[in-house]
């Protein structure tokens, strides 16, 4: 449904090379506005179709206790009405032009993903201009949204086992840096946000020199660029916002935490602080991520789902963030398996990387998945302009995006045992248990 | 709601000339080539991406054919093929695919099985080897099975730890009772511990066979080297030759309202579901009720949204959808909201269906819905993959390649009336099933208004 979270950003598209028929860096047309707002223009006409996305570099990195969730607050706000746009307008206009939208809010940006036929293209932008600076927050609105933003949270997490560990083993491992809280918030700042602090908030993130626009799709450069630089080009330049100063001390110790509630299965999560996503380990590492834990090949599945089956499924990886992000194992117990011995199997396979490294089948494998992935999200105008968005944010420019498979294979195979060394520490990890009620474990 | 929605749209009414003159968009026709075992397969080059999509679809392999007593053979069956053959393990097949970073798998619905392969065009030869050989050589073993099974009885549980999934079970059980449609696709307790895997390759050996399947190839490759392939693969499957007619009994006719409330004591949000007749999938009605639907649930300004979330803040989500199958189908309403609230929230739906009915939708929310089907359209059959589905779905149901020109052109020209009409005939007044999973002792005082529920908790075996 549209107006959702990404809780941790785990998976996220990686990139290749270029020389294939899908696109090319050349094919990108670039212009900066001179209030800052960054454009990318990929024209693609094989369907009548347009993605424009817009990405804000603002998400739960940029909030602070008290307000929590207030950036994802902030993007369903934005569909709820301007100076211009009444409450609903943007979307009763949108579909009536045949149009449909999504957004997303994660750690570290804010996204509007909308598609529609190309007719609606002006619609669109004049719409899209409109809402980054001019939203009212019509206070009773307000109140109807802060309800649908507990149900999403009553939903997404507190009918969710797997999500009230999720968040309480990232609350405990991640101290003082504002990955401490779930994208979603705290229900008690959901439940107290502040006209005036939101109002605040979205002035200092909502700026066109904080975000950047991708159009995708079936339109001619010229006439869309001039539509763009009418539409935006007024916008004036906001002041830049701060940057986030907190910086994650050591962990000194392993932490452990045992949550008991009412539950058929148990569940089971281990977390261990890593880098970020521009960081020279993040390739070995997202190696490894796929060696222990892609598909039913990997060594995780083998030993935990299918040899030893202590568990219907495991999952995680490395979170691709702008500041360190967790590596994380995520088990989905069978009822009543030995939690102790799960434990036991992950720390045992961790051991064998850091002795015996991966196979040059596993590396391969990772490469292999990584272009894949790749190419199969370039089949949509919704991929392109996804992937061009993500890199904008997260590697600091669409360039950057083609350059990423290169970082992956030139990854040395000894390098993986000394990221696993450095990085999956006994300091380092956090255990989070969930225990069904009445039960031992 | 409607008053503030015309007045929106008057306002800006310079900006809503026709659109839709430029916006012309076809499922582009396929060739076809026949294999030596009679396959008939649909074929498209597309190179902008260096990927290609195969996906064959069998017809009569689905849950909807199981024997009562033996419910979930048939997805257990189609997971199966992939966990080993004569001479590849399932290790073998799951390291071989994951190398290639390629897509392979079986799915199972209820009248049919398909397979999906997807990978770089430089690993699609290897892929589809190994996707025909499970297809073709299954060894169903001892070990394999028994691990699945367990993995789906422990599913089973912890399903119930999911309201919202939870709901969703029992409701079909509700529904369908002992129609082959509400067969749970994991099985049952029962019919897990019976289940045997000789009587898995029984199923296979009776229902998997060229004669009854459809394929499609998409994607970076020419016809030649495509046909090729798939001669030497897929072309040589023989399987079974005299495969039953599939035929459904006829569907469900709830008559009242059948009233069930699943106790979750833990739970701090109330979860349900309301289904009634749908319609079936050659039905000429598809057109005017996918426009019905859109403005009744199915996006985000709907009259369920609009009501549910936009002005009362109660959910995150609400929505409402038909299921079509050969013979007959299913419409589902369903959302969820704080205990206090479910009452309240129930009772608007209640009026929103009457509502529909009765007094249909306004002019302007008939044109902004076929806008929006049509507008939605073409991404759905943009990728490799999207088209090769769609061929086999045509194929399989004989619907013709023009079918989604018929449809658009169907969506185009619903009226006013017809969307009342649809509305009147689709959307249930009184005749219902409705579940709803929460907490009784805080909900059940809110839902006694209704009728009378039938009571069960969450921890009772079973859906």
């Amino acid at each position: 449904m549209k107006r959702t979270i990404a809780a941790l950003t785990l998976l996220l598209a990686v990139f290749a090379a270029a020389g294939s028929a899908a696109f090319r860096k050349e094919d990108v047309k670039v212009q900066t506005l001179d209030n800052g707002l960054k454009i990318l223009l990929l024209e693609d006409h094989a369907i009548p179709n347009i993605a424009l996305y817009t990405y804000f570099r603002v998400g739960s990195r940029n909030e602070r206790p008290g307000l929590t969730g207030v950036s994802h607050f902030i993007e369903h706000m934005m569909f709820n009405g301007s100076k211009k746009f009444g409450p609903g307008e943007f979307d009763r206009r949108m579909e009536f032009s045949g149009g449909a939208n999504n957004a997303f809010t994660d750690d570290d940006m804010t996204g509007y993903t909308d598609w529609f036929p190309g007719a609606a293209l002006e619609d669109m932008i004049a719409m899209e201009a409109d809402r980054i600076q001019g939203l009212v927050f019509e206070p009773q609105v307000f109140e109807s949204e802060r309800g649908v933003i507990a149900s999403e949270r009553r939903a997404g997490v507190d009918n969710n086992n797997d999500s009230i560990l999720s968040e309480n083993v990232r609350a405990t491992a991640i101290m003082a840096h504002p990955y401490h809280w779930d994208v979603i918030g705290w229900m008690s700042d959901i439940l107290s946000w502040r006209r005036d602090e939101v109002m605040a908030y979205y002035r200092t993130y909502y700026s066109p020199n904080n975000a950047v626009l991708i159009l995708v799709g079936d339109f001619e450069s010229a006439k869309a660029l001039e539509l763009l630089k009418a539409y935006f080009g007024p916008i004036p330049k906001g002041t830049p916002p701060p940057a986030v100063s907190t910086v994650e001390p050591p962990q000194i110790g392993t932490k452990r935490i045992v949550l008991r509630k009412a539950a058929q299965a148990p569940s089971f999560q281990v977390v261990w602080h890593g880098p970020n996503a521009l960081s020279p380990d993040f390739f070995p590492l997202s190696i490894l991520e796929k060696a222990l834990l892609s598909g039913e090949s990997s060594r995780l599945y083998k030993r935990l789902v299918r040899e030893e089956q202590l568990a219907i499924n495991v999952y995680g990886g490395i979170g691709e963030t702008i500041d360190p992000q967790l590596f994380q194992i995520a088990v989905k117990p069978r009822p009543g398996a030995d939690l102790d011995r799960i434990e036991k199997v992950i720390e045992e396979e961790l051991a064998k990387v850091k002795t015996s490294g991966l196979t040059e089948i596993e590396f391969q494998k990772a490469v292999n998945m990584t272009r894949s992935d790749f190419y199969f999200g370039l089949q949509t105008i919704n991929g392109k302009a996804g992937a061009l968005g993500q890199a904008e944010i997260l590697y600091g420019g669409f360039e950057k995006a083609f350059d990423r498979i290169k970082s992956y294979e030139a990854v040395k195979l000894e390098q993986i045992p000394e990221a696993v060394k450095k990085y999956f520490t006994e300091n380092s990890k956090t255990i989070g248990w969930l225990i069904p009620e009445g039960g031992s474990k | 709601m409607n008053a503030r929605a015309k007045a929106a749209l008057l306002i800006t009414g310079l900006l809503l000339a026709p659109l839709f003159a430029s916006a012309a968009f076809k499922l582009p026709t396929p060739e076809k080539f026949v294999l030596k075992n009679g396959l008939t397969v649909y074929f498209l080059k597309s190179t902008e991406t260096p990927i290609i999509s195969f996906r064959l679809m069998l017809r009569g392999a689905g849950s909807a054919q199981e024997p009562t007593d033996l419910e979930g053979i048939a997805n257990m069956t189609s997971s199966l093929l992939m966990q080993g053959t004569a001479s590849r393990s399932a290790d073998t097949i799951a390291d071989a695919v994951d190398f290639m970073g390629a897509r392979l798998g079986f799915g199972c619905s209820e009248e049919m099985v398909s397979l999906s392969a997807d990978s770089l065009t430089e690993h699609f030869a290897k892929l589809l080897e190994i996707g025909a050989d499970a297809l073709m050589n299954p060894s169903f073993t001892e070990d394999e099975f028994n691990k699945e099974r367990k993995t789906r009885l422990d599913s089973l549980q912890s399903i119930k730890d999911n309201p919202g999934a939870a709901a969703r079970y029992y409701f079909n059980k509700a529904y369908y009772g002992a129609h082959p449609l509400g067969h749970q696709a994991m099985g049952t307790e029962t019919s897990l511990a019976k289940m045997t895997a000789a009587d898995l390759k029984a199923y296979y050996k009776r229902y998997y066979g060229p004669a009854k399947a459809m394929a499609a190839i998409v994607g970076d490759i020419d016809m030649v080297k495509a046909k090729d392939l798939l001669s030497n693969t897929i072309g040589r499957w023989t399987g079974a030759v005299n495969v039953p007619a599939v035929s459904l009994p006829p569907l469900p006719k709830p008559k009242g309202m059948k009233l069930i409330l699943i106790d979750k004591p833990d739970a701090t949000q109330a979860y349900w579901v309301l289904g009634a007749p749908g319609y079936a999938l050659n039905d000429p009605i598809h057109p005017q009720a996918a426009v019905m639907n859109t403005l009744f649930g199915g996006r985000f300004t709907s009259w369920l949204m609009t009501e549910l979330r936009i002005k009362r803040g109660l959910t995150y989500n609400a929505n409402s959808g038909f299921t079509t199958y050969s013979s007959g189908g299913l419409m589902t309403a369903s959302s969820y909201t704080k205990n206090d609230k479910i009452g309240e929230m129930l009772q608007i739906v209640f009026d929103l269906l009457k509502k529909a009915g009765t007094e249909g939708f306004s002019a302007e929310e008939a044109e902004s819905a076929r806008n929006y089907v049509q507008g939605q359209f073409p991404p759905t059959l943009e990728s490799n993959s999207a088209k090769a589905g769609a061929y086999t779905r045509l194929a399989f149901f004989g619907l013709g390649f023009d079918y989604y020109d018929k449809y658009l052109a169907g969506v185009k020209a619903a009226t006013q009336a017809d969307l009342k009409a649809a509305a009147a005939k689709l959307l249930p007044q009184g005749d219902f099933v409705l579940v709803v999973v929460g907490k009784a002792a805080e909900i059940k005082d809110q839902l006694a208004k209704f009728g009378t529920w039938t009571e069960r908790k969450i921890t009772d075996p079973g859906f």
